[in-house]
């Protein structure tokens, strides 16, 4: 019940006992009730005028950085003898210094600043509001704001560095590049040779070639001479795929692949871009979050930004993938899926390899994952055993599909865990041997 | 220093009702009262923040009872007085729990005892304006009414030395 009110009825009692017996002893002992209703009604709050500003030490951090949150506040109303400040924090914000509510004396025109440091796991977390409530000095009567700001915070998944990842779709982009493009021009690999042209340098001319060539035949000199020419190295288009499927991704104990699954598509991104690829990504979970195609380090930020939102969802729309829109994902191009696979993916994989699409997947391995979890029973063996052969043949289907399959232990970090399946990786035959 | 005034409130506020009960010879309710002070006490030390309000309203029912059975009315006055301040230092100190221990605690404590110890003392002198309009103003209530004052005006001279 409200103070006020509490104190107001029993005061009310007493003033009725009084009328109803006829003994002002009765008032005499509401006097002090009355006085202190009084006093508590006099220094009441009338307004909340508050000036509300707060600062992030940074506002993009990677995973367990601490954040210190400055609050500045400043009373342009009346003095408030007891105000109860909260800047409220999203839950999954762990406080590891200071506080953020507090209890103050604000004086007319005066500031007061607090300051706090949180950190937490990877997400966006929004500052929305500050809560201020005033009071009395008694505390009888208080008067509560919300003070609607803004502020964000962003905890980025920290990228592992891959020096290089080697993929070889067959359409590349206008922009020179890391990536052969089966086109003759300026380059470093040999391509072929052909009719030397004006303007090429003598270096470039195949003296052997035209050697060969001018024996027994009468020609002017330009038509005699042949000139080496190299592979263009171009970008290409890149589209990462993150599963985010509740089914897939969440295990017993509410453990999950999927963070393992963002910080693999972290240092994907991170690399891809770096390498001067066109970056897309496609995060789905609930909902399927589109991050448009795009180069750079403003991309780089648009995909972290997309990856610190990622969330485990449930739905069906890993089917709709071979469905894949050509603006999100230019026929030809590079896929790079990061799923820990089932079954039912093998088809919508093959499909896409089907429409031209380069597959490459990295895979973040269940089953390892899930023993680690489980007590190692005879029947958890014999289960493991069970899920390993099936992971395996599935693995080896889509290899035969001509799909790219790195599988990971997550008990290892993704970079060492992966560079070296990265050194020996194989392209098929038909696409230009090793890489 | 917030619990140290709330215990001694709590005791004042009990003592003085059953001082006053017992004068007037109703030494059985007084013994009640004391008991019902003793749980209050308890209340407070197994963090019962509502038993203070059945204090509050407690006291005040005992006050107007004593005034029906021929009590003095300045002990009646004290001890209602005294409840309301326990009840209201039980809620600040709730306050208090909502501060950061780096808030000026101490200050917000200083000040707010301060406010309590003359509205204390003001109440006081309206209870002895009554007790002497009934020519019952004894040694006991003289030695209260002290008490009360050097504790009021310890806390007004703390407050100006420190708002200097």
């Amino acid at each position: 019940m409200n103070r006020s009110i509490f104190v107001g009825l029993i005061v009310s009692g007493l003033f009725l006992a009084a009328l109803a017996t006829l003994r002002a002893e009765l008032l005499a002992i509401a006097i002090p009730l009355v006085i202190y209703l009084l006093y508590g009604l006099r220094g009441a709050p009338q307004v909340l005028d508050l000036d509300i500003q707060r600062f992030l030490s940074a506002e993009r951090v990677y995973a367990g950085m601490p954040v210190i949150v400055t609050v500045t506040i400043t009373n342009r109303g009346n003095t408030l003898p007891e105000l109860v400040v909260e800047d409220r924090i999203s839950s999954g914000l762990s406080l590891s210094l200071g506080a953020p509510r507090h209890l103050v004396l604000l004086r007319k025109g005066e500031a007061y600043t607090f300051s706090y440091t949180v950190a937490g796991p990877r997400g966006g977390y929004a500052f929305e509001s500050v809560c201020a409530e005033a009071g009395d000095p008694l505390g009888l009567f208080r008067l509560g704001r919300t003070f609607h700001t803004t502020g964000q915070l962003f905890v980025f998944p920290k990228a592992a560095r891959i020096k290089d990842i080697p993929i070889r779709p067959r359409r590349t982009r206008v922009y020179a590049g890391s990536i052969p493009a089966r086109l003759g021009g300026a380059g470093i690999e040999f391509f072929g040779v052909r009719a030397y042209q004006s303007g090429d340098p003598p270096r470039a001319i195949n003296w052997r070639a035209s050697a060969r060539h001018s024996v027994g035949r009468t020609a002017t000199a330009h038509e005699s001479l042949f000139s080496n020419e190299f592979q263009q190295e171009r970008v290409a288009d890149v589209g990462i795929v993150l599963d985010g499927r509740q089914r897939t991704n969440l295990f017993g104990g509410g453990r999950s692949l999927f963070e393992h699954s963002v910080l693999a598509a972290a240092a994907l991104s991170e690399t891809f871009l770096n390498q001067g690829h066109r970056l897309g990504l496609l995060v789905y979970g609930s909902y399927l979050a589109w991050c448009l195609p795009g180069y750079g380090k403003l991309q780089r930020e648009r995909v972290l930004h997309a990856l610190a939102r990622a969330q485990v969802g449930e739905s069906s729309v890993f089917a709709g993938l071979e469905h894949l829109s050509p603006r999100m994902f230019p026929v030809e191009s590079q896929i790079v899926l990061i799923s820990p696979l089932t079954g039912e993916d093998l088809k919508v994989l093959v499909q896409l390899r089907a429409r031209g699409y380069q597959v490459l997947v990295f895979s973040p391995d269940p089953v390892a994952f899930e023993r680690s979890i489980l007590q190692p029973t005879p029947a958890v063996e014999l289960a493991a055993r069970v899920a390993r052969l099936e992971r395996d043949l599935l693995i080896r289907r889509l290899q035969r599909a001509g799909i790219q399959v790195i599988a990971w232990d997550v008990a290892r970090p993704f970079d060492q865990a992966v560079r070296p399946a990265l050194r020996r990786f194989q392209v098929p035959q038909h696409l230009g041997g090793i890489i | 220093m917030t619990l140290v005034a709330l215990i001694i409130t709590i005791i004042l506020s009990t003592g003085s009702l059953a001082w006053g009960y017992a004068q007037a010879g109703l030494d059985g309710l007084a013994r009640w009262i004391l008991i019902f002070g003793a749980l209050w006490l308890i209340g407070l030390w197994r963090r019962l923040a509502w038993f203070s309000s059945w204090g509050l309203l407690a006291a005040v029912f005992t006050a107007g009872l004593g005034l029906w059975l021929e009590v003095s009315p300045g002990w009646l006055l004290a001890g209602s007085l005294f409840a309301l301040l326990a009840w209201d230092l039980t809620e600040f100190r709730h306050r208090l729990s909502l501060a950061y221990f780096d808030d000026d605690l101490a200050g917000l404590e200083r000040r707010h005892l301060l406010r309590l110890s003359l509205f204390a003392l003001g109440g006081l002198t309206l209870a002895s304006i009554a007790m002497i309009a009934r020519l019952q103003f004894t040694f006991e209530w003289a030695v209260l009414l002290a008490l009360v004052s050097a504790l009021a005006i310890t806390q007004l001279v703390r407050w100006l030395r420190n708002s200097k």
